[in-house]
């Protein structure tokens, strides 16, 4: 009897610590998102006092460096690591705000090229890893989950599609660990190259939405070119991530039909479960502004607080790319994910300069 | 021939808590934002 009492008590102390153990990591999240604004700001000042001709580096890529140079120079203490995880939930968090700095006509006019473009990549995306994974041997699951996290929505597609296509760890964390080193590569390649290529911002917007594997990552991407860049990246993702249940279904179906994975039997409600949620509250909020439910002050607020939720998603993306431990995962797989999403970047290059012909982005 | 040894006590039922999905909370949790910025409890934010 005593312990059916006690039973909720002990479930609510367990819930409070969790709870007190993610405050360290997101307050060093807070900590480098905020000495990335000042480094930003006191770098800035110092090049323009001195007469330097230094590049202007923003608060995203410092928040990145910070983040990459303590995971891979530091062990991260293990208080931290809870926290730090938690990255995820701000990155949701900023994109439903995000929300608020779009209008539902430019919702409906850039999504809907983005739509447009998302099922050529992702059918593109899909042939070109798997005839790869094929070519290279890889084992057969391994390269579904490759083939389904560099054309949908990169980790959180591979953990979606893990357990419905019956995957082993091994697999997916070589999948995982591909998607994240070369998402990290894209963070500085992506810039550079459309720097080199005079893109606008809603082109490259687009392509990073389209070319990055990983929300966190194609989010700074996008902001690492401008501001208005990022806005458009976000959307070209989540135009992209709300494909995940389809192609993870498609492929539950592929394995379950050779025997080697669960049969889904409800497919409305697997679709439902796989759908990424925030991307209502994204649209939510996005209808609510196209009505003038808020002044414009009040707008301005909202896509501040947006930027705070990234900035402490920007510093998570650092602290969590360890290229230590990246390596220790095998070559091959990254092999078959480089020269995929190299081949992914030109071809979703390529389908942005034709949409820049016909719609004139 | 010994009795058969009894069956063991079945476990206490366990009550599974009811949890939100990340995403669930991201939406809550700028809704709730959304809302103290609507009713000016959230003013000017800065950047």
């Amino acid at each position: 009897m005593a312990s059916s009492t006690s039973l909720p008590q002990v479930q609510s102390d367990n819930r409070l610590l969790s709870a007190l153990n993610i405050v360290p990591g997101i307050l060093l999240l807070a900590g480098i998102g905020y000495a990335a604004k000042i480094l930003e700001r006191s770098v800035n000042a110092y090049a323009k006092a001195h007469h330097w001709t230094f590049p202007n580096i923003e608060y995203v890529l410092w928040a990145i460096l910070i983040g990459l140079v303590i995971s891979n120079t530091l062990a991260v203490p293990k208080i931290f690591h809870s926290g730090i995880a938690t990255y995820e939930f701000w990155l949701k968090l900023g994109i439903v705000l995000l929300g608020a700095r779009f209008v539902l006509a430019d919702v409906l006019k850039l999504g809907g090229i983005s739509l447009a473009l998302v099922v050529v990549e992702i059918t593109l995306s899909l042939a070109l890893m798997t005839f790869l994974g094929k070519l290279f041997k890889l084992k057969p699951k391994l390269i579904s989950l490759l083939a389904i996290g560099s054309a949908v929505c990169g980790v959180s597609a591979i953990i979606a599609a893990k357990g419905a296509i019956d995957a082993d760890d091994e697999d997916s964390s070589f999948a995982i660990a591909a998607i994240l080193a070369l998402g990290a590569l894209a963070l500085f390649t992506f810039p550079a190259i459309a720097h080199a290529l005079h893109m606008n911002d809603v082109s490259y917007g687009l392509w990073a939405g389209l070319g990055v594997d990983n929300t966190a990552e194609a989010t700074a991407a996008g902001a690492l070119y401008s501001d208005a860049a990022g806005k458009v990246a976000v959307l070209a993702k989540t135009a992209r991530n709300a494909m995940i249940g389809f192609v993870v279904l498609a492929y539950a179906i592929y394995w379950s039909s050779r025997g080697q994975a669960e049969t889904v039997s409800n497919k409305a409600a697997f679709l439902w479960k796989k759908f990424p949620k925030f991307i209502l509250g994204f649209l939510f909020i996005s209808l609510l502004v196209s009505f003038h439910s808020f002044s414009k002050g009040q707008v301005g607020s909202l896509g501040n607080l947006s930027k705070w939720a990234f900035l402490l998603t920007f510093a998570g993306v650092g602290l969590r790319t360890n290229f230590r431990e990246m390596s220790q995962q095998g070559l091959r797989p990254f092999i078959v994910g480089a020269l995929g999403e190299i081949l992914i970047a030109c071809l979703t290059l390529g389908l942005v300069v034709g949409a820049n012909r016909i719609w004139g982005l | 021939m010994p009795p058969p040894a009894p069956a063991p006590p079945s476990p206490a039922p366990t009550v599974k808590p009811y949890s939100l999905s990340l995403d669930t909370w991201a939406v809550i949790v700028a809704l709730v934002l959304a809302l103290a910025v609507r009713f000016d409890v959230l003013k000017n934010v800065p950047w």
